[in-house]
């Protein structure tokens, strides 16, 4: 038996998406490595991260499902998080928190999704189920529900074109405009988007047809078809109101279409 | 027939886009476009000011209808966002309401 005082290493892995960094602490190198591996081109070195997670894991056969109901709360000023797979705890005061999860990498995405629509919701951004691309220095979303076309809009998209996500879409708003981010939120494609943004030039709400076409759209369906498809996992109606607010914002500042098109790759001719 | 007094629900959010109004519960995301006549209705409601008195000052008035027909369509319009808790209704003003803020 030894009586010196021991310590265990923690390693931290710092996630950058949007600009905003949040380190995740664990006492597992191999855990860490893969935390690294899958958030590779988002793994930043910022020397004061904003956001700081403590990670306790244990072994899968103590966790529930992953799809049990995921539950997004805040009790004593603190947010508590809660699915099958995880519990994590995360104090915006302090910028830290807890997370008790099995080693699946989705629980600790699931995590990162929802402190940055927390985050994000106080500062007017969103994060959106939605495709996007900077061409020609601009940004582009392409918004719909799953089906929509947001991974055959990414598949079709030409070599000049950089892919930010084909899923999740970072909005961040910058003053007068919008800015679109990389995030390593990645759907059917399965490639991590680049790490990298530019200012938002329009967002495209999906419908597959039989012609390629931008149609005009009025602003209020503009807005309902955008709330369908913002991230928002909080039960809290401060938060509702913040991010109703964001999306009539967004929708008033950004031009909203409609873009029919057949899978093909003509239809970026029309994307401007 | 008794008084109506309505007043808007402090659990709803509320924006003017154009001439219509969009309104959405905080409490469970139900979501309403309100159109011209709707939101006019919508924007007076204080609390204070009599239903019948908004249809006549507000409607009547502004879009040429008859009070009868305008009230009607006033009452049903009442109801069914009274159901969903973004209006409150009495049959006495609403003096304690805490009124919501509507953006523009």
């Amino acid at each position: 038996m030894t009586t010196t005082p021991s310590t265990t290493a923690h390693e931290a892995v710092t996630i950058e998406i949007g600009g905003m960094a949040i380190a995740l602490r664990t006492n597992d190198p191999s855990f860490g490595r893969l935390i690294e591996d899958r958030y590779a081109g988002f793994v930043g070195t910022s020397p004061g991260p904003r956001v700081e997670f403590d990670i306790d894991l244990y072994e899968s056969s103590q966790s529930s499902p992953a799809d049990d109901d995921l539950k997004v709360k805040i009790e004593a000023g603190e947010w508590l998080l809660q699915r099958g797979d995880f519990r994590a705890r995360w104090n915006p005061g302090t910028s830290r928190g807890q997370i008790r999860q099995s080693r699946s990498p989705y629980a600790i995405d699931c995590v990162l999704r929802i402190v940055h629509t927390l985050v994000l919701a106080r500062q007017g951004g969103f994060l959106v189920h939605a495709a996007s691309a900077i061409r020609g220095g601009k940004a582009f979303l392409f918004s719909g529900v799953s089906g929509a076309g947001k991974t055959t809009i990414s598949r079709l998209a030409p070599p000049d074109a950089t892919l930010l996500t084909d899923e999740i879409s970072y909005v961040r708003r910058e003053g007068n405009q919008y800015v679109a981010c990389g995030t390593p939120f990645a759907g059917e494609l399965a490639r991590v988007g680049e790490n990298q943004s530019a200012p938002l030039s329009a967002l495209f709400l999906l419908e597959k047809g039989l012609h390629n076409s931008i149609e005009p759209m009025g602003a209020t369906e503009a807005v309902q078809r955008l709330l369908r498809n913002v991230l928002f996992f909080a039960d809290d109606p401060e938060l509702v109101e913040l991010v109703f607010q964001a999306v009539c914002e967004f929708a008033s500042l950004v031009p909203i279409r409609r873009l029919i098109f057949v899978p093909d790759q003509r239809v970026w001719d029309i994307i401007r | 027939m008794a008084e109506k007094y309505i007043a808007r629900s402090s659990a709803i959010a509320a924006r003017l886009l154009g001439d219509e109004m969009m309104v959405m519960s905080t409490a469970d995301s139900t979501f309403f476009t309100l159109n011209e006549v709707a939101s006019v209705i919508w924007q007076a409601a204080d609390g204070l000011t009599p239903l019948s008195e908004i249809v006549a000052a507000k409607i009547c008035r502004e879009f040429d209808v008859d009070q009868e027909q305008a009230l009607r369509g006033a009452e049903r319009f009442v109801e069914e966002l009274s159901q969903h808790g973004i209006l409150l209704v009495s049959d006495k003003p609403l003096m304690d309401s805490s009124l919501s803020l509507v953006s523009r």
